[in-house]
């Protein structure tokens, strides 16, 4: 469970930008999509929403070889991958952190594109931390939010963000499930539960 | 746009077609009251026999194959006897059958994984079912008999003041919670709680969660999409005519 994914595909035909999309719907990625006709505009779609992967013609780079270097500074956390459907130049295609053919398998431009995801954002272990957890037992023993703030001495705000992460780390919500989880995972036993 | 791998549905399809390749619409027919078999009839004649507007199905069957894109709520006040009668039909179903059903399977799991955690798993899911019992009266009582009441007045043309003060908007607040539950057991099932020879038991109790899972999507989906702009309309229609 991690934040919404953010493709910006950089290819003027309709056709190809569809394409992929379906592709990228259906693998489960689920990544939000924009199409940039021009190179100007990949910086305009990522100053809206960061972009993950930009996923682009060669030819929108082929004269612009400065341009595209500048962007890809400005754009420090984003990978870059080349769309080829035509023979290019080997030193054009290596400019590219990864690339993919327009013959390629549906599920090989999927992997390509997982790889690249997986370099950007490392997938945080779903572990809860020490100070989750405490929050966890107290939550599970019948204590409110802000008896929890009280005891362990932090802003009921604070308690309501560890609440998140912990829904999000377990898939958990309702405090009964997570009682369960919590006996389960040996951190309370039975006698300490409310009624 | 890209949702899903089933059909969008149109009138002049086989609705033996349309079941065969989604099962999950053998409920929806069910909440419909259409029997079956349904030998060759098309939706439209499906729809003709049993008086219902056959738009207000395709709505209906295609939220069910994950299908919603050019949504547009047109119905009117016509239609408002069928989708409560339909959401009535379902809340049988729930409180009835399917409840009823995952209770027994979570009782037969907890005998034979007759683990500590077990045993909070069917207190868990008592105390889940009542809620969702008190929801569903809730609507049985209160919500419905007040949209029935808005379409006699408008039946009649009645303009005086009904019953007491209710919007229908008071009622939108209420569903979220079923769904946040089932959630969570579906995850201490698949992720946490520890096997003990109840594999093939689990796999049933899975299996009906998903069901029922699949049908409360679309029920709420009904309710906030169809159903509650539907009365807003009502509402506003009758305080015009004042």
């Amino acid at each position: 469970m991690t934040r919404d994914i953010h493709i910006i595909i950089a290819e003027p035909a309709a056709i190809i930008f569809e394409g992929l999309s379906a592709i990228f719907f259906r693998s489960g990625l689920k990544p939000r999509v924009s199409k940039a006709d021009m190179l100007d505009e990949i910086l305009q779609l990522h100053l809206r929403r960061l972009a993950d992967i930009v996923i682009i013609s060669p030819l929108l780079i082929q004269n612009n070889v400065k341009s595209y270097h500048v962007l890809k500074n400005q754009l420090e956390n984003t990978q870059w991958i080349g769309l080829v459907y035509a023979y290019y130049d080997p030193s054009l295609l290596a400019l590219f952190d990864a690339v993919i053919t327009i013959s390629d398998a549906p599920e090989l431009i999927v992997t390509t594109v997982s790889k690249m995801l997986n370099s950007v954002n490392p997938k945080e272990p779903d572990v809860l931390s020490d100070r989750e957890i405490e929050v966890l037992k107290l939550l599970a023993s019948g204590l409110a939010n802000k008896e929890i703030a009280d005891k362990l001495n932090i802003s009921i705000n604070t308690v309501i963000t560890h609440r998140k992460n912990i829904s999000q780390k377990t898939g958990i919500k309702s405090v009964s499930g997570l009682t369960i989880y919590a006996v389960v995972k040996k951190m309370i036993s039975l006698e300490n539960l409310a009624d | 746009m890209y949702q899903t791998e089933n059909l969008h549905l149109t009138s002049d399809m086989k609705i033996s077609d349309v079941i065969l390749n989604n099962p999950y619409l053998i409920l929806l027919l069910e909440h419909f009251g259409i029997d079956v078999p349904l030998q060759d009839k098309s939706v439209n004649d499906v729809c003709l026999e049993n008086k219902i507007n056959t738009e207000l199905f395709l709505t209906f069957a295609n939220l069910y194959n994950g299908v919603q894109y050019n949504f547009k709520n047109t119905f009117t006040y016509l239609e408002v006897l069928t989708v409560v009668n339909y959401l009535k039909n379902s809340h049988k179903y729930y409180s009835e059958e399917i409840y009823p059903n995952i209770l027994s399977i979570i009782q037969q799991m907890n005998s034979v994984n007759n683990m500590k955690e077990m045993a909070l798993v069917e207190k868990f899911f008592n105390e889940y079912f009542s809620e969702v019992i008190e929801h569903l009266n809730y609507e049985n009582n209160t919500v419905f008999p007040y949209i029935l009441g808005l379409y006699e007045r408008i039946i009649n043309q009645d303009k005086a003041v009904g019953g007491k003060q209710y919007s229908v908007s008071e009622y939108q607040e209420h569903h979220n919670d079923i769904e946040e539950k089932l959630n969570d057991l579906k995850n201490l099932l698949v992720k946490y709680l520890p096997m003990k020879n109840d594999q093939p038991i689990r796999r049933k109790l899975l299996f009906s969660l998903f069901e029922l899972e699949y049908d409360l999507n679309i029920h709420s989906r009904i309710e906030n999409l169809i159903l509650i702009p539907l009365v807003a309309k009502m509402e506003l229609h009758l305080k015009q005519k004042k």
